[in-house]
């Protein structure tokens, strides 16, 4: 394996590239596949190259790694999580439950899949690596999930996951329910997802990432790729909520594609981890597509939230609305970056991107950079951007009704 | 004795505003505190409820028994200290009903009473709503976000209804009012004037004091009281305005 890299790095950061190289040889090791392994040699052959991106890129000027690479996470693994132990976690509604511990697909934790629905079906990503010939669409967007450096990684350490599919004009009424438990310290849990919604079909996905510890020195990291082909008049739509604990890492690419009449509906919301980076890519590539795409990050401590977006309007009468919200206290930091993209074709495109942030502390801080690239003439497009302490006159008028400072300043928190 | 100010000196940014200033009222009692620009009306009010931009710098104030500047504001407000504002403050998002149920609550455990729950609150609202002759979709609506400058006025007079305070201090709360709600206004705190409750106005003009009809009169000018009287003071400041009380009072110096 040649490991010439063409920017220079530190020899931490060296070494952590030689780490995950290894990490993706002992994979490569342990599965059968052909293309799943010619998968992660390609990715082993960019990411030698590429590393890790620095703070000298512009994309993660304010993200910084540099903590990231000291560690050496791990891919195999093997854990003991008993149902007890994730009751907290699960919602008080009636979902289909899917459980993925330290990125592994775990069976028996999960409700029986076997009983879902006509017309909608479920494999582990593990599984489908299996079936000879099942793989292709894995890496139908290869290309454009490696040119991000979570996306390499992934392609790297792709272990498992899901692929999800929802038949023509099949509704799902009960949410699926994604689980993804980090159980032990000192894990990578890589998660490789693939979700189809076939014409008119409709979901609800809700993903929740928690760890099984809050102590400090439990540091794992998560890094998902998923890839949604939402078909002609076909309904997605997805909540995701991020409370890993404060030591972790999280990281997420979403690839969305959406066709014809299609509506796609995503929050995110950034609680936990020390370094999270949640991105959607979303590719409007039929006429008349709606989407929404908001979010909501909490930080405080030393943890920075990084949420960000690329919109691509490629045909006409195409609708986005996003809302990306932050509340940072202490010394978080918040770091927004969006995107829209109007194609030339894109005529009568509607895009609207609201970025809105409270500070609670003057250490807190929250990097924002609204874009708008236009290439159509006749559009509809906005973007705005507002960052705000929290404002004292309010916090007095509350406590001059009674009400103590701390819970003045919820208060108003939440109304935000 | 409800509140007893002594040689009350207070400052902002290094600058003297209050310069020794004495004010007692007793329970029941209304004092108006007139006075031309700049004299610390406002500057007394916000020392009063505890606003934090300005610095006491020397005195004391007793109210009920305690030492009222050691009190936090919100202390100061469930012990039943009310400020009504010159600008009452919009909080988008949160509703007059979370707000004034929170406040009201808080006000009932320092009194050793339960708290009220959704319904009961609604039901004691209602009465004031009522008595006040205020919308009826006022509790929710978020606080004072698209209110009239009247009705942010008349939502403080609310907000002192429910939370039935021993001492109301309305900061210039005539300003802006046009002659309706003036009388609105007015009307709201002649209601809730009793024998247990008492107020300091503090104002510009004469005319909320008409309506009004303060126990006492005392003319602020220069950080310090340079006149007290009874109701006839608003009628010798109308004709005579504050130059010729000023002028009295530096000649006597």
């Amino acid at each position: 394996m040649s490991k010439k890299i063409i920017r220079k790095i530190s020899p931490m950061a060296q070494q952590a590239v030689d780490h995950y190289i290894e990490q993706s040889l002992l994979l490569n090791a342990a599965f059968t596949n052909d293309k799943v392994i010619a998968g992660r040699q390609r990715a082993q052959a960019i990411f030698a190259q590429q590393a890790f991106p620095v703070s000298r890129d512009e994309d993660w000027k304010y993200t910084k790694l540099t903590g990231f690479v000291q560690n050496r996470f791990e891919s195999l693994s093997q854990h003991s999580v008993k149902l007890d132990d994730l009751h907290a976690f699960l919602p008080p509604y009636a979902v289909t439950k899917v459980v993925f511990v330290d990125g592994w697909f775990s069976e028996e934790l999960s409700d029986d899949l076997s009983g879902l629905p006509k017309g909608v079906s479920f494999e582990s990503t593990r599984d489908v690596f299996e079936v000879p010939g099942a793989t292709d669409q894995l890496f139908r967007h290869e290309d454009i999930i490696n040119k991000t450096p979570f996306g390499i990684l992934n392609s790297l350490l792709m272990a498992d996951g899901y692929y999800l599919q929802i038949s023509a004009n099949t509704v799902l009424e009960t949410p699926i329910f994604v689980l993804y438990v980090q159980s032990q310290a000192n894990q990578m849990a890589t998660v490789r997802n693939h979700v189809v919604l076939e014409e008119n079909a409709e979901m609800t996905l809700v993903e929740q990432f928690v760890s099984l510890s809050a102590d400090e020195s439990f540091k794992g990291c998560t890094n998902v790729v998923t890839e949604m082909d939402i078909a002609k008049s076909a309904r997605m739509k997805q909540i995701l909520v991020q409370q890993q604990n404060h030591s972790s890492y999280y990281f997420n690419n979403q690839f969305i594609f959406q066709a014809d009449q299609s509506t796609f509906n995503t929050f995110y919301t950034g609680l936990g981890s020390l370094i999270s980076r949640h991105q959607n890519h979303l590719f409007m590539d039929g006429e008349h597509i709606e989407n929404r795409q908001n979010s909501a990050c909490l930080g405080r401590g030393q943890q920075t939230m990084d949420s960000r977006t690329n919109t691509q309007h490629n045909q006409v009468w195409g609708k986005s609305q996003q809302l990306h919200k932050y509340v940072l206290d202490d010394s978080a930091v918040g770091v927004f970056n969006g995107m829209i993209r109007v194609d030339r074709l894109a005529q009568k495109t509607d895009g609207q991107m609201d970025n809105k942030n409270l500070l609670l502390s003057t250490k807190a801080k929250v990097d924002c950079k609204p874009q708008l690239e236009i290439y159509a003439d006749d559009v509809k497009c906005s973007h705005g951007s507002a960052t705000g302490q929290i404002n004292q006159d309010q916090i007095f008028y509350l406590q001059a009704r009674g009400i103590r400072r701390s819970k003045a300043i919820e208060m108003i928190t939440q109304s935000f | 004795m409800l509140l007893k100010v002594e040689n009350l000196q207070a400052q902002i940014d290094e600058k003297q505003i209050l310069k020794g200033l004495n004010l007692e009222v007793k329970a029941g009692e209304v004092h108006a505190i007139m006075g031309p620009n700049g004299a610390g009306k406002s500057t007394l009010a916000s020392v009063l409820a505890g606003r934090d931009d300005y610095e006491v710098t020397a005195g004391t104030v007793d109210f009920d028994g305690e030492d009222l500047l050691e009190l936090a504001p919100d202390e100061r407000a469930r012990k039943g200290l009310f400020l009504a504002f010159q600008y009452p403050v919009e909080i988008p998002g949160v509703s007059n009903k979370l707000f004034m149920q929170t406040a009201l609550n808080g006000v009932r455990a320092e009194q050793g009473l339960p708290p009220l729950d959704m319904f009961d609150f609604d039901e004691y609202a209602k009465d004031k709503i009522e008595l006040l002759n205020m919308r009826d979709d006022l509790l929710e609506r978020s606080v004072n976000v698209g209110f009239s400058g009247g009705e942010k006025k008349r939502n403080d007079i609310f907000q002192m209804a429910l939370l039935a305070p021993k001492l109301c201090i309305l900061d210039e709360t005539d300003s802006g009012l046009d002659i309706d709600a003036l009388g609105l206004v007015a009307n709201g705190i002649n209601t809730l004037r009793s024998p247990d409750r008492s107020f300091i106005v503090v104002t510009h003009y004469q005319r909320l004091l008409n309506y009004i009809k303060p126990d006492y009169v005392h003319v602020l000018y220069d950080g310090q009281i340079v006149k007290s009287g009874g109701f006839e003071l608003v009628h010798e400041l109308e004709e005579f305005g504050y130059d010729g009380i000023i002028q009295k009072h530096e000649q006597a110096q």
